[in-house]
Order: C-alpha cells, then sequence, then structure tokens
C-alpha cells in the first residue's frame, strides 16, 4: 500500500504550512517594526546632526558678521564640512551657505558658483520659500522634512545678534547615504526574516513529519485490518516519549493482539471444522447404524428361514423402510449437490407450488397459515434451492408450533435483494441452542434429522444470502433470509 | 591636507614648544638668570612648518646662549604693537611696515634675506587658473583677497595699482576681505571664493612647490616690480651685543652645515646686510596711495588707516 509522503491535503503539509506562515508572520512583522524603527532612528540622528552643523556655524558668526570678516565666515563653514565628513561616515553636506537678510551670500561651499555678496544663482521658487522659511526661525530648525520629493534634509540656524537678524546658516544634508544605511540594514534584517522563514518552514516540517509519520503508519495498519490482511501490518518505531509514543505503542500492542487472535480465531475455525466434521460423522455413523441394526437382523431371520415366505412378507417392508431412511439422510447429505446441479430459474410464482405442500404437512391439525407472497412474476429465482429454504422453514416451524398456531410467510422486494420472511408464534428457541441451530444432527425434536435448518443454511450461503433469527421464549420465531437479486436472476 | 588635523597638530607642537622652551628658559634661568630673547613672526612667513621653526630657534639659542623663542602673530600690527610695547626684541616684518614713519622710531634694520640670488621678491596678483581674467581690469565688481593690511605684496600693491589708475579703490571690487596669510589667499582664490588676490611671489612659489594642489590652481595675471625681500628688524631698545650678536648668526646661517639646512628649508639662499634703499620703491608706493587717498594725510603707526575691515 503506497501513498504520497505528504499528501496535498495531509496534515503534515498542514502544519508544515501553518508554522511557516506562523513563523513568516511574526518574522516579518518585527522585520517591519525593525526596518522602521531604524529609519526612524536614522532621521532624528541625521537631523541631529544637520542641526548640530548648523548651530555650530552660527555660533562663531555674529563676531565675523559683525567686522566682514569673509574669509573667517567661509573657513568656519569649511570647517563644519571637514568635520562633518571626518566624523559622520553616512553623512554628505549637499552644501552649506551663509546668507544676509538679503538673501545675499556671505559664504558658501561652492564659492565658485556662488560668488560673495551677490544673490543665489540657482534660486527658484523653492529656493524662495526655503530662504523665506530660515528667516522666520528663532532656533536651529529642520526645514524640509519632505524627504521623498527633495531627497535632502536643510537645516537652518538664525544668526542673531543683539535681536538683530545678521543672517542664516543653511546646511543640506543628503538623504542617499541614510537610504543606503537603512537599505543595507533593511538587507540585513529581510535575510534574517528569510532565515528565520526558512527555518522555520523546516522546522515545521520536521515537526509534521515527526507528528504525521507514525499516523501514516497507523493509518496503514487499520486499513490492513479492516481489509484482514493483518500480515501487512508493520509495528510502527516508537521514538518519542510523548503522546504519539503512547499511541504507537497502544497500536502496536492492539496490532499484535489482533493477529494473534486471528491466528487463535483460525484454529477455533480449524477445530471447529473438524467438531463438525466429526460431528456429521457421528450423526451419519449414528442415522445409518440405526436401520442398519434392524436390516441386518431382517437378513439374518431370512436368512435361517430362506423359505418363509411369512417371514419375507414381514420383513422386505423393514428392509424398504430402513433403506429408505439411510437413502434419505444420505440425500439430505447431498441436497447441496442435487441443488447445485438443478440450475433451472423460474418466475417467483413457482412458490405458490409449495403451498399444496405445506398445507398436507398441516394435515389436519389446528395450524393457521398466512401466505402473502408479493414477488411479481418478472423475479427470478433458483426454484429449487429457494423452494427448498422456504419449504424447510415452513416444516421448522409447523413441527414446533403447538396446536392453534399461527405461521406466517411472507415476500418483499427490494432494489437489489429479495427477503423471504417465515414468522410463528410457537415456544421459541432457548438461547443455549441459538449458536447451534444451523449445526448438522442438531435437533430438539424426537423425529428430526437435524439437516432441516443445516441445508437452508447451506442454500443460502450458496447464494451469498444471508438469514438472521429473531427469536425469544414463549413468543415465537421470525427467520428472515435476504438473497441478491442479481443472483436470483441468474 | 586635513586642517582640523592640522590644527591639532599645531597646537599639540606648540605645546610641546612651550613646554620644552620653560624647562630650557628655567634652567638657565637658574643658571645664568637670563631673560629670553623674543623674535616675531607672522603667518605671512610660512604657516606650516611649526617643528621647523621649533628646531630654528633652538638652533638660535645655541648659537646666542641664550633662550630665542619665536612669538607668532596672525598680524603684522600686532607684530609692530608688541615691538613697541618691548614685548619683543627681533621681528621679521615686511617692507611696508618697516617703511611706515614712526615718531619715534623703535626700530632698527639688521638684515634682508636673499631669495634667489637677490634680495628682492614681487607682489603676484593671482586669479584661478580656469578662470578668464586676464588683467586687474577684469578682476572690477569682483570679489577681491588681501592678505595682511600691512603687507607689501598682499596689500600696499594692489592698493597702490588702483590708485594708479586713478579708479576709486574702495569701489572698484565689489568684495574684499583679508586672510592675513598669504597661503590662505591662495587657498581663496583656488577654491573661488574670492576671484583674484595678492600675494608674495616667493610664499606662492614656496607653495608651488609644498602645497601644489591648491597653489598650482592659481595663476599670476600681473606682477609687480622687484620689492625689497621682507627684512629682519630689531627693537631699538635691545643691547647692541645681542643684536650684533644674532646679525653674525643669522648672516653666516650660509656658511653653516646646520644654517644651510634651515635655509634649504627656507628655500632661501641666505640673510644679507640691510641695504635701506631696497624699499625705496615701496616708499613711493606708499606716497602714491597717501596722494590718492581722499584725506591725504601721512600714513603713520597709530592712525587707523586699515582696520583689516573693508566697508
Amino acid at each position: 500500500m503506497t501513498r504520497p509522503y505528504f499528501p496535498p491535503k495531509g496534515l503534515s503539509v498542514k502544519f508544515a504550512l501553518t508554522i511557516t506562515a506562523v513563523v513568516a508572520g511574526v518574522a516579518f512583522t518585527i522585520g517591519a517594526v525593525i526596518v522602521t524603527l531604524d529609519w526612524q532612528r536614522y532621521q532624528t540622528e541625521l537631523e541631529s546632526k544637520a542641526l548640530l552643523l548648523a548651530h555650530s556655524v552660527a555660533v562663531t558668526a555674529p563676531d565675523d558678521i559683525l567686522q566682514n570678516d569673509s574669509w573667517s565666515l567661509y573657513k568656519s563653514l569649511k570647517n563644519m564640512a571637514n568635520d562633518a565628513s571626518d566624523g559622520m561616515q553616512d553623512t554628505k553636506i549637499l552644501t552649506g551657505m551663509i546668507q544676509d537678510p538679503d538673501g545675499n551670500v556671505l559664504a558658501h561651499l561652492n564659492p565658485g558658483n556662488n560668488p560673495l555678496g551677490m544673490p543665489l544663482i540657482h534660486s527658484g521658487e523653492v529656493e524662495t520659500r526655503f530662504f523665506t522659511a530660515s528667516k522666520e526661525v528663532r532656533v536651529p530648525t529642520i526645514l524640509n522634512t519632505d524627504i521623498s520629493v527633495k531627497g535632502f534634509l536643510e537645516a537652518v540656524a538664525p544668526i542673531y545678534s543683539d535681536g538683530k537678524l545678521l543672517g542664516v546658516v543653511r546646511v543640506r544634508l543628503s538623504y542617499k547615504e541614510l537610504y543606503q544605511k537603512a537599505q543595507r540594514s533593511s538587507f540585513v534584517i529581510i535575510g534574517m526574516t528569510l532565515a528565520l522563514v526558512a527555518l522555520g518552514s523546516f522546522l515545521g516540517t520536521m515537526i509534521s513529519r515527526r507528528i504525521t509519520k507514525p499516523l501514516t503508519a497507523m493509518t496503514e495498519g487499520i486499513e490492513a485490518v479492516s481489509s484482514g490482511e493483518l500480515s501487512d501490518i508493520k509495528p510502527i518505531p516508537v521514538n518519542f516519549d510523548d503522546e504519539l509514543g503512547v499511541l504507537a505503542n497502544a497500536f502496536n500492542k492492539m496490532a499484535k493482539e489482533m493477529v494473534e487472535k486471528k491466528s487463535l480465531e483460525e484454529q477455533i475455525a480449524v477445530s471447529e471444522k473438524l467438531v463438525a466434521l466429526g460431528r456429521i460423522s457421528a450423526g451419519v455413523a449414528h442415522e445409518v447404524n440405526n436401520p442398519l441394526a434392524g436390516l441386518m437382523n431382517c437378513i439374518d431371520t431370512l436368512k435361517k428361514h430362506p423359505d418363509d415366505p411369512e417371514l419375507v412378507e414381514r420383513y422386505l417392508p423393514l428392509l424398504d423402510k430402513g433403506l429408505n431412511r439411510i437413502k434419505n439422510i444420505v440425500e439430505s447429505l447431498l441436497i447441496e449437490l442435487r441443488t447445485e446441479e438443478a440450475h433451472g430459474t423460474d418466475n417467483s410464482s413457482s412458490l405458490e407450488d409449495l403451498r399444496d405442500i405445506v398445507v398436507s404437512e398441516i394435515n389436519d391439525r389446528d395450524i393457521i397459515l398466512n401466505w402473502d407472497n408479493t414477488l411479481g412474476e418478472q423475479v427470478l429465482i433458483n426454484r429449487r434451492r429457494v423452494q427448498q429454504i422456504v419449504l424447510n422453514l415452513l416444516k421448522n416451524s409447523i413441527q414446533a408450533l403447538p396446536d392453534k398456531g399461527v405461521v406466517s410467510f411472507s415476500t418483499r422486494q427490494n432494489s437489489d435483494t429479495i427477503i423471504l420472511v417465515v414468522t410463528d408464534d410457537g415456544p421459541g428457541i432457548p438461547a443455549q441452542y441459538k449458536s447451534q441451530l444451523f449445526d448438522p444432527f442438531f435437533t430438539t425434536k424426537i423425529n428430526g434429522t437435524g439437516l432441516g435448518l443445516w441445508i437452508v443454511y447451506r442454500l443460502a450461503e450458496s447464494m451469498q444470502g444471508v438469514i438472521e433469527v429473531e427469536s425469544e421464549v414463549g413468543m415465537g420465531t421470525q427467520f428472515k433470509v435476504t438473497l441478491p437479486l442479481i443472483e436470483l436472476s441468474t | 591636507m586635513n586642517k582640523s588635523w592640522l590644527t591639532a597638530i599645531w597646537l599639540s607642537v606648540l605645546l610641546c614648544i612651550s613646554m620644552g622652551h620653560n624647562t630650557r628658559a628655567e634652567s638657565l634661568e637658574t643658571a645664568e638668570a637670563v631673560e629670553p630673547i623674543r623674535f616675531g613672526l607672522t603667518a605671512v612667513v610660512v604657516r606650516e612648518n611649526l617643528r621647523f621653526l621649533d628646531q630654528w630657534a633652538h638652533y638660535l639659542s645655541k648659537k646666542m646662549s641664550q633662550p630665542v623663542e619665536f612669538v607668532r602673530r596672525r598680524s603684522y600690527r600686532e607684530v609692530m604693537d608688541l615691538l613697541v610695547s618691548g614685548s619683543l626684541d627681533f621681528a621679521w616684518i615686511c617692507g611696508f611696515p618697516y617703511v611706515q614713519n614712526r615718531d619715534p622710531e623703535f626700530i632698527k634694520l639688521i638684515s634682508i634675506p636673499v631669495y634667489r640670488g637677490n634680495p628682492l621678491y614681487h607682489s603676484f596678483i593671482i586669479v584661478h587658473k580656469d578662470s578668464p581674467y586676464q588683467t586687474l581690469d577684469d578682476l572690477q565688481d569682483k570679489v577681491f583677497a588681501y592678505s595682511d593690511p600691512d603687507s607689501n605684496s598682499g596689500y600696499l600693491y594692489p592698493q597702490y595699482l588702483l590708485a594708479e589708475k586713478g579708479t576709486n579703490k574702495e569701489a572698484f571690487f565689489r568684495q574684499t576681505f583679508f586672510t592675513f596669510n598669504h597661503a590662505e589667499t591662495v587657498e581663496a582664490v583656488a577654491e573661488r571664493f574670492a576671484d583674484g588676490g595678492a600675494v608674495d611671489s616667493y610664499i606662492w612659489e614656496y607653495l608651488q612647490e609644498f602645497s601644489p594642489e591648491l597653489a598650482t590652481k592659481t595663476r599670476v595675471i600681473k606682477q609687480s616690480p622687484a620689492f625689497g625681500f621682507p627684512p629682519l628688524v630689531a627693537r631699538l631698545g635691545v643691547d647692541f651685543e645681542t643684536v650684533w650678536q644674532m646679525k653674525n648668526i643669522i648672516t653666516g646661517m650660509d656658511k653653516d652645515p646646520d644654517g644651510r639646512k634651515f635655509l634649504e628649508g627656507l628655500k632661501l639662499d641666505g640673510f644679507g646686510d640691510p641695504r635701506p634703499d631696497l624699499f625705496d620703491n615701496i616708499r613711493e608706493m606708499v606716497a602714491s596711495v597717501r596722494a590718492a587717498q581722499p584725506g591725504g594725510g601721512p600714513v603713520t603707526y597709530g592712525t587707523e588707516v586699515n582696520t583689516g575691515i573693508t566697508e
């Protein structure tokens, strides 16, 4: 019995997928949170740096501006930029400048393109807006936080002396390095997340395999049990101390016991067969032996008096009777053989032929027969066998019934079976006899052969039929024989 | 080279120098009880070679049998102030301060450096090498960097040129500023912070060799006539013996292996005898500039002519 190791809808796949999904969900959530926090932290750091840089220039600027010392202003701007590039690896100053309140350049990190004492050459609407905003601030402030638009961050620091605005320091830091830094840490986090997911799915697979492997083995074992192939059950390896191990142990124990039980049953069946065979042999010997003794006596007497016609006349009927009895017994034993030969089929109306035989069997006893044969003429039956079954059951009931008893015969038809029911309100079958009911030569009647029900059993069995008996002492007995329709039609 | 790093080195070296000097001064003080000879320098000379100056001071101390220490000040004005107050004994100043009228006179010329065979140098008007400017006129309404307001090559000469043109020298350039250092004037021009600048030819040529990354970005568009090289002066109050000894040591450096080493470092041939007439053309320039000034008064120390602030 082979099956895919991971059936697509199997527990193992579901387990693995669930664990993977849970691990992935948790890992990705944590990863996303870390990435977001990282980004925020980097951004805050960058803003602090920018503010610090702008502030550092603004602190020393008032004297230089008042003394018109452009060179010192420029040098403090340059020193700020050098300090920034030395001390902060991930920071790149895009530009830095000092402007007077009219917007003229007092110093610029790119002096070649931004001449001293002139307005900024590349001055657009955005630049104007920034400059206007920078004049409004009283403390170092971050102006551009909309990083996605500009790709830089601008810190401005006003230069005040005695409450008079002398100028503004403006420092622009690139976001590119920040992006790259965040990207690098994101890659690390994504990598770790994927590794976690991979680990999770691996563990999930391991756990589900570990759980479902014994389950699969047990399923196979149970299927083997249900199909009767007990030899197919292999013991499930018990590797664990947990519930699965206990289950596997219990299953192994059960399977072992079932195998033992089956072999025991087989032995019992064999011995029962031998017992039945012995009982049949003993019965045959007994039944045949009884008349044989009388027959031998008759023959002995006739030998001694071969010329006595009176004896011949007296003993011949006895011989005839004794031999007939033996013949009946043999015929009964061979009934199966006979009915095997008679494969003739007929429509079910042939059951009606039995009615007269049964009535004659009742003879003049005070017994009521209810006859309710509803099978239509289109239903074909094996006439000889079915007739024999019904006749034997009816005769059995009639013999068991006391006077004023009622015996009923009825038929039913289902989609693929016909059901024959014989019911009586006789004394019922004592419980202790029920197991021997269909044994050959088992009888409770003085003159019974004990073969009637045995024949019913053999015939029903030959047609894959089922016999159900319901009986209660003092209430009556019902025999229900269910025969497959297809078998009847052939 | 990195500026902040240099500053750190500069500070630590300065600290070492001063500590070294203190120790030496103390030991000498206890032995001979002598005050150190204080020699004033401005950053106009050579800015970056502090270790060199330390060794040179040590050399002079040994020769003088008396501690000599270099005192650096940002501007000539500060050096002159220290001389007049008696805080300095000697100083290496510029021709322009030297020719100023002093009443009473408080300095005396002791030696003039010999550069490339002559005690002469020039003023260079420089621009960025990629700029379109070819003459001083091209720099009108541009930004101009001066060195020191008392520097001949870095201030007086361009002032003289403007006076010669008859233009209003305050209005000719859009903006001017002082770097107080010829090397930084070169830097300002090289980085295009200034469109033009006036520098000492000796320093500019020195930087071509020792700081080419900046200096080669500049180009000379005008060279002045030869001027007397910035001279060494002694304060008049210093005793004759010390001045005579110092002069001999300095002028004899080219005959001494150790001294030649320092001269090589300074890119000088030696120190020669004073020839006051060397500075006559500077005197003439001062007169021209004075004549062109609205007030026209004499330029002397104590008058507020060059404050270092341009309005």
